[in-house]
């Protein structure tokens, strides 16, 4: 085996799948699943996708602080599976991950389930064919299912998150396994996300989310009024991180909820601030250690909390994110998150 | 803290010891002397906690003074 800092170690394997995996599983390289042999052919193909140095450091990855040069990014990109026009969104997302704002140290070390969601916008999302439409946040899109596993082997090899030492997750969740999807942004009523988030329509960018699990609703509701109230309740739930913390829900809107609203002439921004103002939950609500996190994470922003003040989820209603994706149906998905981060979104560069 | 000359201790409680001497390796501070209490904290009664916590004052002025001999 051969090291120099910040370059990947190469060793000699024999030229045989099961063997290789056999070191793999042995070394903790993987996530549990059967990984793809990074040779140096297949490390050089994906190298062949940007323009940036092989041994460029594009950040250091909580909470092992490990060097995520374009190189093990691209290693860990062959390991998933990936094809080898992927890598330029994982390099936006490893410099995404790395943001103060999304809070890696804590999302990597936390008890909290929390899963690092990739959300694709603009051209690239559609090149690479990240599904946004039928079981987008489900299997079969070899897209969606390589870059999220791909970011999750960069946080564990790169950033040392291993479960039970680094990573602390009391239960974890499926969505670290994988968890991406595109915005179908074909059928949307409103700005897609990185046009709000200050791209223009024709940038590709991936957003990095926190994402503590994923609640599915299923409401035949056809009036706007009653789908908020409905997705508002689905939102107050007492163990949550993101009323003691002041959080930043997310949702994936499927289309035929979003033309509810739409058709009732509510833009996004009336969207949240309906679900913002009725997910208000009484202090009460809460357990006595939760209202004691809260007291102690929010008095600053909202004053001294009674039993009786209505806690918003979030400090404001711009704090709410939508997305639409999914197929058709009567269902949306609302996606609870860690609390302690906020989203980052990045241009997805020389692809 | 511990770079700049002074001495500096962590609290940890014993679910997260090997997170904490994993970043402390891996912020190049190995030797980072940490004192340790048990894990669960929360639910235990005040009587408990002033035990942990007079132990912990005792871990942590002894591991102190190692740290700065």
């Amino acid at each position: 085996m051969s090291t120099e800092p910040d370059r990947a170690a190469t060793f000699e394997a024999p030229d045989d799948f099961d063997a290789i995996n056999r070191i793999y599983r042995e070394k903790h390289w993987s996530d549990g699943l059967p990984v793809v042999p990074p040779t140096a052919a297949r490390v050089d193909a994906m190298l062949r996708h940007t323009q940036r140095g092989r041994h460029d450091v594009v950040a250091r990855i909580a909470p092992g602080f490990g060097a995520a040069t374009v190189e093990r990014i691209a290693i860990n990109a062959v390991l998933a599976g990936c094809d080898p026009e992927y890598l330029p969104v994982l390099i936006a997302a490893t410099e995404a991950v790395a943001d103060p704002a999304f809070n890696l140290q804590g999302i990597q070390a936390t008890t909290n389930p929390v899963a690092v969601w990739l959300v694709v916008n603009g051209p690239v999302a559609r090149r690479l064919q990240v599904n946004a439409t039928f079981n987008c946040i489900g299997q079969g899109a070899w897209a969606n299912a390589t870059l999220g596993r791909a970011l999750r082997l960069i946080l564990q090899n790169i950033g040392g998150a291993l479960p039970g030492a680094m990573d602390r997750a009391t239960h974890g969740q499926p969505g670290k396994y994988t968890f991406c999807c595109a915005e179908n942004e074909e059928h949307h009523p409103w700005q897609p996300l990185h046009v709000e988030r200050g791209f223009a329509l024709t940038d590709s960018t991936v957003t990095v989310v926190g994402a503590e699990g994923t609640m599915n609703m299923n409401t035949h509701a056809k009036d706007a009024d009653e789908l908020a109230r409905v997705i508002a309740e689905t939102m107050m739930h007492p163990p949550s991180n993101e009323y003691v913390h002041g959080g930043e829900p997310w949702f994936i809107l499927g289309s035929e909820h979003a033309e509810i609203f739409q058709r009732a002439g509510w833009d996004k921004a009336r969207v949240k601030r309906e679900l913002w103002q009725r997910s208000k939950m009484a202090v009460r609500q809460l357990s006595v250690k939760e209202i004691d996190r809260a007291r102690a994470s929010r008095t600053g922003e909202l004053g001294e909390l009674s039993a009786d003040t209505l806690l918003p989820i979030s400090p404001s209603a711009d704090d709410i994110q939508l997305i639409i994706a999914g197929g058709p149906g009567t269902h949306s998905v609302y996606v609870p998150c860690f609390g302690n981060s906020r989203a980052v979104t990045r241009r997805v560069g020389d692809a | 803290m511990a770079k700049q000359g002074k001495a500096a201790v962590t609290v940890c409680s014993t679910a997260f010891l090997t997170l904490g001497r994993a970043q402390a390796r891996a912020l190049g501070n190995a030797e980072l002397p940490i004192a340790v209490i048990p894990h669960p904290f929360g639910g235990r009664t005040r009587d408990e906690v002033r035990k942990i916590a007079e132990q912990c004052a005792a871990d942590i002025a002894k591991l102190v003074s190692g740290a700065s001999s």
